[in-house]
């Protein structure tokens, strides 16, 4: 009975293909969104928990301004989206780097400046990327390796040397290892030393993408560009990756009094950056998923709209089907699975189109969104629903027919 | 006990002043077995009547017994449960699904009664074989003579089968040979003990029926045991009074067809006054119905 309606409606999609796929696009276009921007959540959330799962939990982000308020417990109660995402400027010195440094049980304290521009080369000027100052110790801390070539070392502070993020070599220079080549900030010769193996998008930041950095001795960049440079992050790890609550509390504790006891720098864990990603995320999501929503359901009125025609069309039909002793349950359920197969063929090609989409953000972007099997049955689901919700209508008005008028209607 | 029996049944649409009665207290009994011819002119409502027998309509009033149970209230679900089970239409325009195949139009009734879709494929093609379709299967209607068609509409008519066929004009749109087939097969189902009641406007086709009625706006004026085999007299009389339907009566309409109606009684020269306005009635007049 049900397979039987289910086969009639496939075999009348099939047959009036451009019509079911206009029909469907509604759908679609809702399904792909919501797939694409759950799966962006999702893999940024992976990247997040992969690096805060390779970096450790221990180590500490010292950032400007104060991005989230906590509770006596420490945890998380509220995120300032305004200073959360990128970098934070200003509130961060070289006064607090001093202070860390007088401090115990710290095993690194590696301060990040930036140039927010990008170096140069033979006059021109590499718009997408930008320069950070760090000391000897940044591969260390944020355990990247470099992939060729090396890093400077505490000695070579004042040296002008760099070494460059994957993109910067690909899109500057145009080769894969241009060691010894030079680039310019501030019209100031820096000689590449060394080429950084690829970072994943989340290590200090969202959205900040370190493969397209320059990183130079912060000394050295501080001598070409005193002026210009701000002091970023703080990264400090603790000498006992037990202690690490302990020294955050001491961290912040330190740096509020410096500052004249206000708050307005903020002290991170690793996988806490999750939680100001996550943030970040509800607030996209919620944007895409309203344009979903409407996506949906103008998609549902498209479908209401066409099974309404149908049913018109199809009066002598229907009066035919009585005839030969259909019930109004039946006939109902017949136009019912016809909404449905038509949403629900909608909703299959949005997730296949999703795979597709999700295809070109990983060639072309540097987010990795991830599919999972929950939210492809959700899409479905939803899909299914969005037939069934405006399917009702047609539905129920093709069982009232009357049989006899229904059969007089020409055919 | 008939197996149909209708009770003073009437039907009247619409409301107030332009309520038009279109059966008038029609009383009818028809044993199991029978084949009974109806004929009449356009709008006398011998349609509505099958579509009564047939349960696809209800009366206003009266009473409808089917194999002694009353259905004449029944709720639409449960009369088209019976319709499905006990009744098969043939429709004058064949009426079979343009974009299924014979075999599944044929075995649509079956679908609707939830059995098991190799069972009723089967038991549809045995059916077609019975109707002489068996190496048409799977075309599309279509794709078939006009005959051929009637002929599958048959076989879908009788896949449940039903007590009553209810056949309305179903050699109206053959040219002769292919009436003659379906007639035949008609014929053959009444012998091996169907009811049949088949609307007609050619004289000839009663010479298949046991039994002719003749209807006139609204009731029912004629109703006649013939022979087999023998066209009805009463056909014959009426097809000498309407040697043929020109324009001019079509466009004249029912009045037309009033001033030519044999007419004998007192009563029924009452009813010609009042058919000078043509099938309107403001009020529910009760009329005797002629004798026979």
């Amino acid at each position: 009975m049900l397979s039987g309606n289910y086969k009639t409606a496939l075999s009348r999609v099939r047959s009036a293909k451009w019509q079911s796929l206009l029909t469907m696009f509604g759908i679609i276009v809702g399904i792909v969104s919501v797939i694409t921007t759950v799966s962006l959540g999702e893999g940024i959330k992976r990247q997040v928990l992969q690096q805060a799962n390779r970096l450790g939990n221990d180590l500490i982000t010292v950032r400007p301004g104060k991005i989230l308020s906590r509770d006596k417990n420490g945890a998380i109660t509220k995120v300032n989206p305004a200073l959360a995402y990128g970098f934070g400027t200003g509130s961060l010195s070289e006064q607090d780097i001093a202070v860390l440094h007088r401090q115990k049980g710290l095993k690194h304290v590696s301060p990040v400046s930036l140039l927010s521009s990008g170096p140069g080369l033979d006059g021109s000027q590499y718009n997408e990327g930008f320069t950070l100052g760090t000391d000897a110790s940044f591969p260390e801390v944020v355990e990247q390796e470099v992939e060729f070539g090396g890093y400077f070392t505490p000695g070579e502070e004042n040296r002008q040397v760099a070494v460059i993020g994957k993109r910067v070599a690909e899109d500057l220079f145009q080769e894969n290892i241009p060691i010894g080549r030079t680039l310019t900030i501030r019209g100031q010769e820096f000689i590449v030393r060394g080429i950084f193996k690829e970072f994943g998008s989340t290590t200090l930041g969202q959205g900040v993408d370190l493969n397209k950095a320059v990183f130079v001795p912060r000394t050295a960049l501080n001598n070409v560009a005193k002026d210009a440079t701000q002091l970023v992050q703080i990264l400090v790890r603790p000498e006992d990756p037990k202690q690490t609550a302990q020294v955050m509390t001491q961290v912040n504790n330190a740096l509020t009094a410096s500052h004249g006891g206000q708050q307005d720098i903020t002290v991170l864990r690793q996988d806490e950056n999750l939680l100001v990603a996550n943030d970040m995320l509800r607030l996209l999501t919620t944007f895409v998923t309203s344009i979903a929503a409407i996506s949906l359901l103008v998609g549902g009125i498209g479908i209401m709209n066409i099974m309404l025609v149908s049913v018109s069309e199809r009066t002598h039909e229907i009066g035919i089907r009585k005839a030969i002793g259909a019930t109004n349950r039946q006939i109902r359920n017949q136009f019912m699975a016809e909404a449905v197969v038509l949403s629900f063929v909608g909703g299959i090609v949005g997730v296949v189109l999703s795979y597709l989409v999700n295809f070109i953000l990983r060639i072309y972007t540097n987010f990795q969104p991830v599919i999972t099997l929950p939210v492809i049955f959700a899409a479905v689901g939803v899909s299914l629903l969005v037939g069934i919700t405006f399917g009702t209508i047609p539905a129920i008005k093709a069982a009232r027919k009357d049989p006899i008028e229904a059969l007089r209607i020409g055919g | 006990m008939p197996l149909i029996s209708l009770k003073d049944v009437s039907k009247l649409y619409g409301f107030g002043d332009a309520t038009t009665v279109a059966l008038d207290e029609v009383s009818l009994d028809v044993e199991a077995g029978e084949f009974v011819a109806v004929m009449g002119p356009s709008g006398s409502g011998k349609t509505t009547l099958m579509n009564m027998i047939g349960l696809l309509d209800r009366p206003t009033h009266g009473d409808y017994i089917l194999s002694k149970k009353s259905v004449a209230k029944l709720r639409p679900n449960q009369r088209a449960k019976l319709r499905r089970d006990r009744i098969g239409f043939v429709f004058q325009s064949f009426n079979l699904l343009p974009k299924l195949n014979v075999l599944d139009n044929v075995a649509l009734p079956l679908m609707y009664k939830g059995i098991m879709p190799v069972r009723r494929l089967k038991r549809a093609a045995a059916v077609l074989e019975r109707v002489g379709l068996a190496d048409r299967q799977y075309f599309m209607p279509r794709a078939l003579s006009g005959g051929q068609i009637q002929r599958a509409a048959i076989a879908r008519a009788l896949v449940n089968d039903p007590q009553i066929i209810i056949a309305d004009e179903p050699t109206g749109n053959l040219d002769s040979t292919s009436s003659l087939v379906v007639m035949e097969l008609l014929s053959e189902l009444h012998r091996t003990g169907n009811t049949i009641l088949m609307v007609t406007h050619n004289p000839e086709l009663t010479r298949y029926a046991d039994r002719v009625v003749y209807m006139h706006d609204g009731s029912i004026v004629h109703d006649q045991h013939t022979p087999l085999g023998e066209v009805s007299p009463l056909a014959n009389k009426a097809r000498q009074l309407f040697p043929r339907r020109t324009e001019e009566d079509d466009l004249a309409g029912v009045s037309a067809i009033m001033e030519t109606f044999p007419q004998k009684t007192e009563t029924a020269k009452k009813r010609r006054k009042s058919a000078a306005k043509p099938k309107r009635k403001t009020t529910r007049k009760a009329v005797t119905r002629a004798k026979r």
